[in-house]
């Protein structure tokens, strides 16, 4: 069980933390070289027009002023309207859309990621030091050596371009049309019991999810592999054992639950990586979620949007890291002291 | 005088000895896999090296239009009938030319010296940043420690690609801001290892018998904390080198590092994707992208053998 006081003690650390984290977030604004006000009148405005929209924003208060305006707004999940990338429309809006498109899609990696990557490294435990061990670790670092950014091309080019299996990018055939309701499009399609868009929203997200669960299953099999191996030279196993639960099979069953606690932190943590590797993901494939919309909003000095996705990224990955650290104290009771 | 080379001596050759009968490096170099990463590496900054002094950057930088033939496949693989070029299955062009008539194969290897060059960099910045706010967040403890150490919890909240993204958002771009962002960002793994290093060696007595004997806060720091931390530093290291060359030219693909022009390989992968994919120019993106996946290989792979040769439950095997 979980005691309260370690979930209260968990929590509380992430006060500061968050505290933090926004006001790198609010400096993101404040330290950039482009003016706000400037991005949004366009460059040929007139001064005049500038300072009204400097005024407008608040950007002439002094600087404490502005920086607690930012805290309360955040703290209500307020970070102020796009200036271009979807122009006045508020952020938040903008975020409620295109998160569920990234959420989804890390999902499916993970999971990709998630059925490869354990029997992968259990196969390397069972037989340490074997042909197949080698080769699954070979293949697990040669899966985080390679680059999303160059990977995904070619398999667009061999699976899109050349075979014509795949759709090269997007999220589903233009000829459908799909209200989002929550906005994870294979959720949408299926409520909506529009079957062939399920299947065209299923094939766009095939590849890239492939892809990214590739660079997980590396990451999953490497600590399956040596938390397998460690539980095997437990006492517990050696009784196991000794009581004559002589196959293999039946001791990997018996030390199973136990590796699989690192390898639960290694999932969390990973699933925290796959959304920062959003960035890239979304760009190769041509999907409009909030990755690409940051790579967007950076070029052109969307600061709101900045902001904005930037803080939903670092909250999301916050709180898959608490919710990993509180699942391990769940299997492991020891982690507490 | 004399004595006191002698005890240099002694002191040097104890060392050297202490570095062959390490069961670290006989490990290491007994991990075929390790030493296959070793090679790579070595083969890379030979590459590097190469092209850092016999290309010259202003030819792979700039077009070649008219001197080189457009556009065209690696020359060893046959005519290209659209090309007059008589070049052709030859090994003039091993890896084609790009859109403004460069050598595809020079540039690559230009980008060799470029990878390592920032990479190491970004690694050497971060390491002795890291390691100086771990120790002395060990060291001092109390507030000292909490700040340092709260400061890089935040840094530690962010993704890490995202992270450098927003520092980017706030230098500009550009490949030396790019190494400063992303230098911030691998800080705080290196001061988390560092401290964590060095608190178990403080809790040792033998910091405390130094203590006693008087010696003054740096030189406990310097002669006795920071070896004792080097094992670790080294492992961090060696697998950081692999994640910055990766992320240096994940930033430049994304448009926010080397400039236009530049044979640096996640630029050069940038214009292979978005100008020769469709038109199925694969050679364009093909070649960069594989000499950046064997060079993170060559890191990985040894600082995997180094983790693995660090930990000794690693080495029994179990039947």
């Amino acid at each position: 069980m979980i005691s309260k006081r370690f979930l209260l003690k968990r929590l509380l650390l992430l006060v500061p933390v968050l505290f933090g984290v926004a006001t790198f977030v609010f400096a993101i604004l404040h330290l950039s070289p482009g003016d706000p006000a400037r991005v949004i009148a366009g460059q040929r405005a007139s001064e005049e027009f500038v300072q009204q929209i400097r005024t407008e924003l608040g950007l002439n208060d002094p600087i404490w002023v502005q920086y607690g305006r930012f805290l309360v707004e955040a703290v209500q999940l307020d970070f102020g309207q796009s200036y271009q990338i979807q122009q006045g429309q508020p952020v938040t809006e903008v975020l409620r859309f295109k998160l569920p498109v990234t959420l989804e899609m890390a999902i499916y990696g993970q999971f990709f990621g998630i059925l490869l990557g354990i029997p992968a490294g259990l196969l390397g435990a069972i037989k340490q030091d074997a042909l197949s061990d080698h080769l699954t670790r070979i293949g697990a670092l040669t899966g985080i050596s390679v680059p999303i950014y160059w990977s995904g091309p070619l398999v667009i080019l061999l699976f899109a371009q050349v075979l014509g299996w795949f759709p090269a990018s997007g999220r589903i055939g233009s000829e459908f049309s799909i209200q989002p309701i929550t906005g994870v499009i294979t959720f949408d399609t299926l409520i909506q019991g529009n079957f062939a868009a399920f299947q065209s929203a299923a094939m766009h997200l095939l590849l890239p999810s492939l892809v990214i669960g590739i660079y997980s299953m590396a990451l999953i099999s490497r600590m399956m592999r040596s938390s397998m191996l460690e539980v095997i030279r437990q006492d517990y196993m050696r009784t196991a054992r000794a009581k004559g639960q002589g196959s293999k099979i039946t001791v990997l069953k018996h030390g199973f639950r136990n590796a699989l606690i690192p390898v639960i932190t290694v999932i969390g943590i990973q699933f925290g990586t796959l959304l920062g590797g959003a960035v890239l993901t979304e760009t190769v494939f041509g999907i409009p979620g909030i990755g690409s919309m940051l790579v967007d909003a950076i070029q052109v000095g969307d600061y709101p949007i900045v902001q904005g996705t930037v803080l939903t990224f670092a909250f999301l990955f916050t709180l898959v890291n608490l919710v990993v650290d509180v699942t391990y104290s769940y299997l492991d009771p020891r982690i507490e002291q | 005088m004399s004595t006191q080379t002698e005890t240099e001596d002694v002191g040097n050759r104890s060392a050297l000895e202490r570095l062959r009968a390490s069961p670290f490096l006989s490990e290491l170099l007994s991990n075929r896999l390790a030493v296959a990463g070793l090679a790579m590496i070595f083969g890379v900054l030979l590459v590097g090296l190469y092209a850092r002094l016999f290309i010259d950057l202003q030819s792979v930088t700039t077009s070649q239009i008219g001197t080189n033939p457009n556009v065209a496949p690696p020359s060893w693989l046959g005519q290209k009938e659209t090309q007059v070029v008589t070049d052709y299955g030859t090994w003039a062009y091993p890896f084609g030319t790009d859109i403004q008539s460069r050598d595809i194969f020079e540039r690559v290897l230009y980008g060799a010296w470029i990878a390592l060059k920032y990479g190491t960099i970004t690694v050497g910045a971060s390491t002795v940043l890291g390691v100086g706010l771990g120790i002395m967040a060990a060291y001092y403890g109390d507030i000292t420690d909490n700040v340092i150490m709260r400061t890089m919890d935040v840094l530690l909240s962010f993704p890490s690609l995202l992270l450098a993204l927003a520092l980017v958002a706030i230098f500009g771009t550009g490949l030396w801001k790019v190494v400063i962002a992303l230098t911030l960002v691998y800080t705080p793994r290196f001061a988390r290892v560092v401290r964590g290093a060095a608190l178990k060696v403080l809790e040792d007595e033998y910091i405390e018998a130094t203590e006693a004997l008087g010696a003054k806060d740096p030189r406990i720091l310097v002669r006795h904390i920071l070896p004792n931390c080097l094992a670790p530093i080294t492992v961090q290291s060696t697998l950081n080198f692999g994640l910055a060359i990766i992320d240096i030219a994940a930033l430049s693909f994304l448009g926010f590092g080397s400039e236009a022009g530049t044979p640096e390989w996640g630029l050069m992968l940038a214009n292979g994707v978005e100008q020769g994919l469709l038109t199925g120019d694969w050679w364009w993106s093909f070649f960069p992208g594989l000499f950046l996946a064997i060079t993170v290989l060559g890191f990985n792979l040894l600082g995997d053998g180094m983790r693995d040769a660090l930990d000794p439950r690693m080495r029994e095997t179990v039947d």
